[in-house]
């Protein structure tokens, strides 16, 4: 019960966050230099021409009725149409959101095992060995630029070893695990180090604490009390580093999406904005924006299912 | 009887310190011992030894023998047996020994789920059987609450209920009672006087309060600077002390402190009154605003005091009952919702415009002196902030003032160059006096300022206290839990309860002959020095 009035009360307060990001978006479109009508029409239109469909769009019109006008047509799902390809953006997102969405989840796979492996190992002896190697590597992984990392793979797994294809998304689902492979191994290997860092230092400040002598006092044993107290204790800082980082890749990996040439959102909002295809970048941004609190909203809620302490 | 613990020849050193130095002792079965010291003694060190419950860094020498066996020698393996299951043990601050997302019936099940071969429901009803034995109310209730939703007293006893959930034969209890109210803490140790009798424990029972250990153990030893100093029955020690710091020990406990005539107050204007003032945590939801409610979490419901000038005011109550509120608001780092606060006669906005000008005159003093310096200013600069914030004095005096603010306190001019983690508590705490004391008030307000210390400390404190107001007539407003304390320091005294001021007037009344019946129960769980458990 409290429980779902927290859930409640969570979605409440985001309503005044997505009005805020659809007033950004909006002004970012009134905002952009250059017109759109131009680019609609071509250079070589008359005033006249021009004038006509302003006013069909409704540019004339007084800012804030424009803005009630947008909102509407968000409310039905109504993101406009994009000038390059002539389809509705809906529909445009419809097609490489779940590219980026499959991309995602492939790295979060790859990326959760090692972050726990290698930050449990890293505690279990502060700055023996094996701590020592990891944060070295750790260093390696977060120093080498993305693109960088991505030709490299690129070229040694794709064109040397022949292993994976090097672009593209396949159509069926075990292509695309192969066509992803290489551009979620390559995010994972900035995002690793990230999230390992958090997690070892969470853990040992865990495993310093109170009740973990209380454990070890009812005769538990270090394993036991690092499973059933350490662990539990120490997830929720790194869930929260882990939300942004996931919230910020469903925004389009970029840079990877550009080197693997992935039909994703991040390579839909490079090219739109080259080409000013304005109605799809504002598109695209109210998306991510939308994705980023649908996945803070997921993570407070996880959260306060792990600690009941969150929602009193 | 044969000895059920047997220590003998203790050492245990963290590299270069020597944290216990040549410990003995025996305990016989059903025994109860006690070991009195302050903190750094190495007495809790000795406790942990007795279970080898230390970081892998302490090097322990000599031998501990339980019912025959050497624990020293035994195996993690060996030890995991023994642990929980026959030797249990308590610890200073339940808050912090419990698990926060762990339910409090997972936690004591946790011992039985390890050493017995109880499985589900009887688990569950074995929990509820010890919930109920340590008196916690609705133990089914409780047993599915998280740690934070229970009171301090309520987390000791479920720690309690752990400890014993396998029956063992000895209770190592360290510091239980510490960070409980006197009222709780007095709960506490019957219940652990009450289980030694009906559940035939044996218990060694830590404590930096003599009048605690006096309650529940017939033997004592008294550790000082890692060694022991002096052992003997409990009643004997306290009578007829022979070493020369336990009889400064007992002669610091409140108990013993010769009481101070606190200076008449002349019946003049009051400097400071509170009227109805009202303090609410939590603003108001929108729900609260359409229903018009007050929303929030009132802490204090409507406080009116007096304090005349050169009095001292204590205000006492146990946690959560307003008092640090009140004395927040009174320097207003807290904006109460209602009420005014008048100084010398006028209304003063302790948070508005005239803050500056108003805090110079009421300055406080905070419980934790560690968390109240900045780690990283050196304890010269901490005292010498004030003055050049507030342009006090000119730059090139500033380094004189300091010294002699360092000297009113009693501290020693080479301290000036430390940090406050190279300081002892009662130092830190001096310090922070010092440092409003630099701002030269009229009032200060001492927010439990002797509840962090040890005994010794504490009785050194209250004297430059006391001192302090001779010198410069002072007026104070002293904040405590503790009435022993507060007896000794105040003319005039207000007990709160859950946010209100229950039972107010002159000191002597209120302890002599109190109203209500809480202030009775308040004065009954002050710890006394002639309760030896006999």
């Amino acid at each position: 019960m409290k429980t779902l009035r927290f859930i409640v009360s969570r979605l409440v307060q985001s309503v005044p966050v997505l009005l805020g990001v659809s007033i950004v978006t909006f002004l970012l479109m009134v905002n952009t230099p250059g017109d759109p009508i131009r680019l609609l029409v071509g250079i070589r239109a008359s005033d006249e021409t021009i004038a006509i469909i302003r006013d069909r769009y409704g540019l004339d019109d007084p800012i804030l009725s424009q803005y009630f006008t947008y909102l509407g047509n968000l409310l039905q799902g109504d993101l406009g149409a994009s000038l390059r390809f002539k389809v509705p953006v809906s529909e445009l997102i419809a097609q490489f959101y779940p590219v980026t969405l499959f991309l995602v989840i492939y790295s979060i796979v790859l990326i959760l095992p090692p972050v726990i492996a290698l930050s449990v190992w890293s505690a279990k002896r502060p700055n023996g060995v094996a701590d020592q190697i990891i944060r070295i590597l750790g260093v390696v992984g977060l120093a080498m630029p993305v693109f960088w990392v991505g030709l490299l793979f690129a070229r040694f797994f794709g064109v040397t070893l022949g292993w994976f294809p090097v672009s593209g998304f396949g159509t069926t689902i075990p292509e695309h695990f192969r066509h992803l492979f290489l551009p979620s191994l390559t995010t994972a290997i900035w995002v690793v180090p990230i999230l390992t860092r958090n997690l070892r230092s969470a853990l040992l400040d865990e495993m310093n604490r109170d009740y973990v002598l209380a454990g070890m006092s009812k005769g538990l044993g270090a394993s036991q009390v690092f499973r059933t107290h350490v662990f539990p204790n120490s997830v929720l800082p790194t869930l929260n580093l882990f939300a942004v980082i996931v919230a910020y890749l469903l925004g389009g990996s970029v840079i990877v999406e550009t080197v693997y040439a992935v039909p994703g959102m991040g390579k839909l909002m490079v090219d739109s904005i080259l080409a000013r295809d304005y109605f799809v970048v504002q598109g695209a941004t109210l998306v991510f924006a939308l994705t980023t609190i649908v996945v803070m909203l997921s993570v407070d809620i996880l959260s306060a299912f792990i600690d009941p302490r969150v929602n009193s | 009887m044969s000895a059920l613990l047997c220590v003998r020849n203790l050492n245990v050193r963290f590299g270069d310190t020597l944290a216990v130095d040549d410990v003995s002792f025996d305990l016989p079965r059903g025994g109860a011992l006690g070991i009195v010291g302050e903190s750094g003694s190495g007495k809790s060190v000795t406790c942990r030894a007795l279970m080898k419950l230390l970081p892998q860094t302490a090097m322990i020498d000599g031998s501990v023998e339980f019912d025959g066996q050497n624990i020293l020698e035994a195996s993690e393996t060996t030890l995991n047996t023994l642990r929980g299951k026959r030797i249990a043990m308590i610890f200073q601050s339940p808050a912090s020994h419990l698990d926060p997302l762990m339910r409090i019936g997972d936690q004591v099940a946790e011992t039985l789920r390890k050493h017995t071969d109880l499985k589900g429901r009887e688990v569950l009803k074995e929990v509820r059987r010890l919930l109920e034995v340590v008196r916690i109310p609705e133990p089914d209730r409780w047993a599915k609450a998280y740690p934070h939703q229970l009171s301090g007293g309520m987390k000791q006893r479920a720690m309690i209920a752990g400890a014993l959930a396998c029956k063992p034969d000895l209770l190592l209890a360290d510091e239980p009672t510490t960070a409980l109210d006197a009222t709780v803490q007095k709960s506490v140790l019957d219940l652990l006087v009450d289980l030694r009798r009906t559940q035939g424990l044996s218990m060694i029972f830590v404590s930096h309060d003599l009048g605690a250990v006096a309650r529940v153990c017939e033997d004592v030893i008294v550790m000082r600077k890692s060694k022991v100093v002096e052992a003997g029955k409990t009643r004997r020690v306290i009578d007829a002390p022979q070493h020369e710091y336990t009889q400064m020990l007992i002669a610091s406990h409140p108990d013993r402190l010769t009481l101070h005539t606190p200076q008449a107050a002349a019946h003049a204007p009051p400097l400071i009154e509170a009227r109805g003032v009202q303090v609410r945590y939590g603003g108001r939801s929108l729900i609260d605003i359409i229903s018009k409610r007050d929303g929030g979490f009132p802490a204090v419901k409507g406080a009116d005091f007096t304090v005349q000038a050169g009095q001292t005011l204590g205000i006492v109550g146990e946690s959560g009952s307003g008092k640090s509120t009140l004395a927040r608001a009174l320097v207003g780092l807290v904006k109460p919702a209602q009420g005014e606060i008048l100084y010398k006669g006028k209304p003063a906005q302790p948070s508005g415009r005239n803050r500056a000008l108003y805090l110079r005159d009421v300055q406080l003093v905070y419980q934790h002196p560690y968390e109240a310096l900045s780690p990283r200013m050196r304890i010269r600069d901490a005292i010498a902030e004030p003055l050049r914030r507030h342009r006090l004095c000119p730059t090139n005096e500033v380094p004189a003032r300091v010294a002699d603010l360092m000297k009113q306190v009693d501290l020693e001019p080479m301290l000036g160059e430390r940090l406050p983690a190279q300081l002892s508590g009662g130092q830190c705490q001096r310090v922070a006096i010092a440092r409003a004391l630099a701002m030269d008030p009229q009032v200060l307000i001492a927010d439990e300022v002797t509840s962090a210390l040890d005994v010794t400390l504490q009785a050194q404190v209250m004297d430059l206290l006391i001192r302090l107001q001779k010198e410069r007539g002072l007026t104070m407003i002293f904040i405590s839990h503790d009435l022993a304390v507060i007896r000794r320091l105040c003319n005039a005294v207000i007990v709160m309860r859950h946010g209100e001021i229950v039972e107010a007037g002159p000191t002597a009344d209120v302890f002599d002959h109190p109203t209500q019946e809480y202030t009775r129960t308040l004065i009954d769980a002050i710890p006394h020095l002639q309760e030896a458990a006999l």
